[in-house]
């Protein structure tokens, strides 16, 4: 076309319209050459992309295993002395001669600090997630979600803070001796709640964790069931459903796996927590009956202990590490099974 | 010319009753003066209508006319959405449906809804039935299954689900999911069924599978179908309603709308010049 319309204006200019007619053909013939190449030189970014991706995603397997590797290799020294009996042990005395070294304390501290935590959270974060995304006035939504979001920024050291200096001696001071005289007397709750009230203990460092992982479990919670089509949602209100209806048989199956992955994030960050755990669980290694006793979890036993271990004594600290990993790859894999068996059951 | 081809091309219509010129038929719902309102958009201007007993109503007209939105007042729907709200009276059996102390849940319940996309819970087909049951009755097994059996039936998807009853309500094809939604709607017993344009996201099978469906729905329901097809109007309804820009323009029986309506716009709408 523009070769046209060149021959038209520079009809008098015969060299020019022969330079013109060269010029395009050989445009013409070098077109798919040029294309080939340009999509050579896109094919070797591509391959370097595949690999960087690649490359990336195996990183995160190496150090997972590299680790893995060094928990094995630093915790080996404990493993050799104390084989099956440090799951069994409850005593921890490093200063004894020979070391003896148990991690039932703070296995069973881990555990019950984090499943108490979880029963107070997971209701009262579902709760407000449920909440904010059916029942709130648009008003009050807003508040509720960045309070909900700068509890999750504040740092855990501050909450080691304000539990031990706030929270425990008001547990300590009145909730503590209400449980302890209502449950007094009753079997098992009466031991589960015995006395005496303490600043220091698992329940206040379950309550503090608690806490730190509402967020998680609400925020996922909110953008979960913010995913539930509205018209789903009228169906059942169609049918008659109550809003609780509607909840427990549309939004929470609908958005079930939504949910128990915000659950687990809770949990695993429940498990691992040290700094606000250290601060007000007492770093007691007897396991008491009553939750009000202090104890002291896996994370928090390392935190008070690794900086003046050594020999025997830091390998057990190490060896309750590589405890912590594999209880929270547990926790992870039953999570998935869980939610495998709820697939099943809902029929897929 | 192209009322003529409209005419011609409806036999499902039903013939004009001897004598009938307005609604002879006991009225299931009533409309009086309603007005309804997103925040301050007037939707729905003045509307006065009956939906007669065990007979189906069609609502048409283009999009944005107000014709869902009249339908989600008849069972309250808009009460779930702030900033909604509907003026005037809707009579439902001598109850007024717009009464602020109504029971919601037993209203919802005798008004069922079929919306335009299938909406199966996610749980199993069987379940998908039982659950709306169970909210109002404690059946044993054994009745539960026959009153799912039921339902199914009535929905006319038995004989393609009655060996999967246990597979998820979500593994149906489209057409498949909307009749569940439709057994799903008739297992709680409502007396009225809305449909809210339940075929425009299914195939012509599927489509008149639904459409012979709601002709035998109506023994015992009464229905009010909204509907962008003027075929599907025609086709399967007694009465139709045409709205524009929230008013109801004209409303009387389906064969008289169609072959000869009234207003003009009706007329411009039915043969395609706008909408």
């Amino acid at each position: 076309m523009s070769t046209l319309l060149s021959n038209h204006v520079n009809g008098s200019k015969g060299a020019g319209v022969a330079d013109m007619a060269v010029e395009g053909a050989s445009i013409d013939s070098a077109g798919p050459f040029d294309r080939a190449k340009a999509l050579s030189a896109f094919k070797l970014g591509d391959t370097a992309f595949y690999w960087i991706t690649r490359a990336c995603a195996i990183s995160v397997l190496l150090i997972l295993g590299g680790i893995i590797l060094s928990l094995i290799i630093g915790a080996w020294p404990a493993i050799a002395e104390y084989g099956l009996s440090f799951l069994t042990t409850q005593r921890w005395a490093p200063a004894a001669d020979p070391p003896v070294l148990g991690a039932l304390g703070p296995i069973y501290g881990t555990l019950i600090t984090s499943i108490i935590a979880m029963v107070i959270a997971i209701p009262v974060g579902l709760g407000i997630a449920i909440f904010l995304t059916e029942l709130c006035p648009i008003w009050l939504r807003r508040p509720i979600g960045l309070a909900i979001e700068l509890l999750a920024g504040i740092p855990s050291i501050i909450y080691g803070m304000w539990g031990f200096f706030v929270l425990g001696p008001f547990l300590a001071n009145h909730f503590q001796p209400l449980m302890i005289s209502l449950f007094d007397g009753v079997p098992v709750l009466g031991t589960i709640f015995a006395g005496p009230p303490s600043y220091l203990s698992l329940f206040n460092a379950a309550l503090i964790l608690a806490i730190m992982v509402l967020p998680f479990i609400t925020a996922i919670s909110v953008d979960v069931f913010k995913t539930v089509p509205p018209v789903l949602k009228e169906a059942a209100y169609g049918l008659g459903c109550t809003t609780w209806e509607v909840v427990r048989n549309v939004v929470i199956p609908y958005t079930r796996v939504g949910v128990i992955g915000g659950i687990m994030l809770g949990l695993g960050r429940a498990l691992g927590e040290t700094m606000a755990v250290t601060f007000i669980i007492g770093n007691s290694f007897r396991i008491q009956s009553s939750v009000f006793a202090p104890g002291t979890t896996i994370s928090a036993a390392i935190a008070s202990e690794f900086a003046e271990s050594d020999g025997l004594h830091q390998s057990g600290l190490i060896l309750l590490g590589l405890l912590l990993f594999v209880l929270t790859f547990f926790v992870l894999a039953s999570a998935r099974l869980m939610l495998r068996r709820l697939e099943m059951k809902a029929g897929k | 010319m192209s009322e003529i081809t409209i005419a011609t091309s409806v036999p499902g219509v039903a013939p004009l009753p001897s004598g009938a010129a307005a609604q002879p038929e006991r009225a299931k719902i009533s409309v009086r003066e309603l007005d309804f309102y997103y925040g301050d958009n007037h939707a729905l201007k003045n509307i006065n209508l009956n939906l007669a007993t065990n007979r189906v109503t069609a609502f048409i007209g283009p999009s944005g006319c107000g014709k869902s939105t009249l339908l989600r007042v008849f069972n309250r729907m808009y009460d779930l959405y702030p900033g909604q709200r509907a003026t005037g009276q809707v009579i439902l059996d001598n109850q007024n449906v717009l009464d602020a102390k109504l029971d919601l849940n037993l209203l919802r319940a005798r008004v069922g809804m079929v919306f335009q996309k299938p909406t199966p819970f996610p749980m199993t087909i069987y379940e998908n039935i039982a659950f709306g049951i169970r909210l109002y009755e404690k059946l044993s097994k054994a009745e539960m299954d026959h009153r799912v059996e039921k339902a199914l039936r009535g929905g006319a998807l038995w004989n393609e689900v009655k060996d999967k009853l246990n597979d998820s309500g979500l593994s149906l094809s489209g057409g498949q999911q909307q009749r569940l939604c439709i057994a799903r709607t008739i297992a709680v017993r409502p007396e009225v069924i809305l449909f809210d344009e339940p075929c425009s996201a299914l195939d012509p099978i599927s489509t008149a599978k639904i459409e012979e469906l709601i002709d035998e729905l109506k023994e015992n329901y009464t229905i009010a179908i909204v509907t962008h097809n003027m075929q599907q109007a025609a086709r399967v309804s007694d009465y139709t309603a045409f709205m524009y820009l929230g008013e109801l323009i004209e409303f009387g029986e389906t064969n008289r709308i169609f072959t000869s309506p009234s207003d003009r716009r009706t007329q411009d709408y039915i043969t395609g010049r706008f909408g």
